[in-house]
């Protein structure tokens, strides 16, 4: 250790003094060293770590390192944080059980003889699940795997189908729980409680834009989707399984309705969540340890992901804050225009053009710190701009080039399904999602605060 | 690209340049799948205590707290021996294979010197949480009414981690040196 503790005294004189730069210089060089290193392919974690670990010793010299591990400790050491892995156990739970298919297969029920029912059925069963889970990877899966057979073998049009399955599947971030509010609300320091509250209706308005759409397409175009005929014995069997979905179904009330009503926190209601999903596989004959087991240690390599992307951020920007490059940027901002709409506007841009090469996670740790206090500042509500920001990451989820829902949907679709297709396709709900987010934006009362 | 919650490899295998430590990391790693479990019985546990019965436990929320935080820390060495990290490969993936290679041995290499020169501003931390001043043995305490050691424990768990990302990184930058395909 003594030898390593020389290393990073040599390493520190012989990085070139980055105070005498300035400041605006040396935010210049620490926003080239990410882009660098990040397009090199180093994981997110690592980049940000040692962008961290080179500027603190270039700027401040070696002693300023333990303010970075301390930072660390603080962030991994938070009580709400534990709701994370319970929300993603709960969630790798429900993907191992039938709850979802049976959901499903139940859902017939609402789309009926519609045009488009099965697209329909498919965004409610999208709703619901979304009430269950916080993640979307998981989702869009289960809906490719389900609904798109189905929607491609009655004939509908290729491209509304996929469009259905990834959008809908995303939601799963919109509706609460979800983990990107979550990890906001961490960052940003605002009760989760009231940002799950916050974000219900906007999640509603962004899913009804969906199914208006698919109304109005397929009445207008006969083609795009022919009516699926069941027949009553097809129905009596949906009734059936939508009785073996109370359960699950009540968890969800639960769990949700005890953090709106304050009952309990977070982390509290999302272990309770956990216990109600494994009583709910233990009653449908479903459970086993080693399912269980799998989805634990599921959840272990995604938070393991997740936090490290944390880890590295809060080293990142405590040396980046540190250095007064925060208020640096502040002021660029807030000097931008007088107007705080222009101002949410370019924070706005910003976040559409980071969401198109980096992941939700990295993009709220990295920002959140810099933008929340700007809004604070305007006069602005932290909690709608949680909301807001998280109907951004929608954007981002379905983006090309890098679209994260588009990928999980090819891993499953049928193979003569491109991801260029996948990304057409996706155009409508980017546009409308983008409607969603200026709404949001012209009308903060959406979020009923 | 993001929370993978979709492919079901639950049994992921190391990549191979992870050698014998990822997969020891991963027989280790199955430990701290069990305790999220054990931390999700305790908080439902203490729900039933506080709200049923009025009656709280004075360890709960703070032993959760530790469990869940090791295996936060655990979890990233996990991925790290699985290259599954989140990384923008706009670049890396239309590379040949040749400089793939290159670019391979670049990334762990610049992993490693991160997380070796990070292991030492940990070292400093430890140092701090478990020694007074004077260098006497003392680990420190949470301060609360059930006072445990996790602060101090933590620190430790973290450097363990650290030193063995770092390990994990030069063996990945010495196998990837070695393979020339």
């Amino acid at each position: 250790m003594e030898l390593l503790g020389d290393l990073v005294v040599f390493i520190s004189d012989i990085l070139p003094d980055f105070k005498s730069w300035g400041i605006q210089n040396a935010t210049l060089a620490m926003f080239a060293a990410m882009v660098f290193f990040l397009l090199t392919g180093m994981p997110l974690a690592f980049v940000s770590l040692l962008v961290a670990l080179i500027f603190a010793l270039g700027w401040f010299g070696p002693n300023s390192v333990t303010l970075i591990s301390s930072r660390i400790f603080t962030f991994v050491n938070s009580f709400v944080f534990i709701s994370v892995p319970m929300f993603v156990l709960m969630a790798s739970i429900l993907d191992r059980s039938g709850i979802a298919r049976d959901l499903f297969d139940g859902m017939r029920l609402v789309g009926g003889k519609l045009r488009g029912g099965v697209a329909i059925q498919t965004l409610f069963v999208a709703v619901i699940m979304a009430a269950m889970s916080g993640i979307m990877g998981g989702e869009v899966v289960l809906l490719g795997l389900m609904a798109l057979p189905q929607m491609l073998r009655l004939g509908y049009d290729r491209k509304l189908a996929i469009g259905v399955c990834c959008a809908g599947g995303a939601l799963g971030t919109m509706i609460p729980p979800s983990i990107v509010l979550i990890v906001y609300g961490l960052t940003a320091n605002v009760s989760i409680g009231e940002l799950f509250t916050a974000s219900f209706v906007p999640g509603l308005m962004l899913a009804s834009f969906y199914v208006i759409y698919v109304l109005i397409r397929s009445y207008l175009n006969h083609d795009l989707a022919p009516i699926a005929n069941y027949d009553d014995v097809d129905r009596a069997e949906a009734f059936r399984l939508l009785k073996g979905l109370i359960l699950p179904l009540m968890v969800v009330v639960f769990v949700l309705g005890s953090i709106y009503g304050g009952i309990a926190s977070v982390s509290e209601a999302s272990a309770v969540g956990v216990l109600g999903v494994t009583i709910s596989t233990i009653i449908r004959r479903e459970f086993s340890f080693g399912m269980m087991f799998g989805a634990a240690r599921h959840t272990l390599a995604t938070v393991g992901m997740i936090i490290w992307i944390g880890i590295g951020a809060s080293a990142l920007v405590g040396v980046f804050s540190l250095m007064g490059g925060i208020r640096f940027i502040e002021q660029i901002i807030i000097g931008f225009s007088d107007s705080s709409t222009v101002i949410v506007l370019l924070m706005m841009g910003i976040l559409f053009i980071l969401g198109m090469f980096l992941d939700w996670v990295g993009i709220a740790l990295l920002t959140m710190p810099i933008f929340v206090p700007i809004i604070i500042k305007l006069g602005l509500d932290p909690v709608w701009f949680g909301v807001v920001f998280c109907m951004n990451m929608q954007v981002s989820f379905l983006s090309p080039p890098f679209g994260p829902a588009a990928f999980f949907l090819k891993s499953v679709a049928p193979s003569d399904i491109s991801l260029g297709e996948i990304f057409s396709s996706l155009l409508p709900f980017i546009f409308m999602q983008i409607i969603a987010l200026a709404l949001l934006i012209a009308f903060p009362g959406i979020t009923l605060r | 690209m993001s929370d993978d919650a979709t492919k079901r490899d639950d049994k992921v295998e190391p990549i191979p340049e992870a050698a014998f430590l990822g997969v020891v990391i991963g027989k280790v790693s199955d430990f701290f799948a069990l305790m999220i479990w054990v931390a999700a019985i305790i908080l439902v546990t203490e729900v039933f205590l506080r709200y049923v019965f009025n009656a709280p436990t004075i360890w709960g929320h703070e032993t959760v707290v530790f469990i869940i935080a090791c295996s936060f820390i655990f979890g990233g060495l996990l991925v790290a021996t699985r290259d599954r990290h989140i990384r923008v490969v706009i670049i890396y993936d239309i590379l040949p294979p040749k400089a793939r290679r290159m670019m391979n041995i670049f990334i762990s290499f610049s992993c490693f010197l991160s997380t070796l020169l990070f292991s030492w501003a940990i070292w400093i931390a430890v140092k701090r949480a478990i020694f007074t001043p004077q260098g006497d043995f003392r680990v420190e305490r949470s301060g609360s009414a059930f006072n445990a050691p996790y602060p101090g424990l933590l620190r430790v768990f973290l450097f363990v981690v650290m030193l063995l990302l770092t390990l994990q990184f030069l063996i990945l930058t010495i196998n990837y040196f070695r393979k020339k395909d």
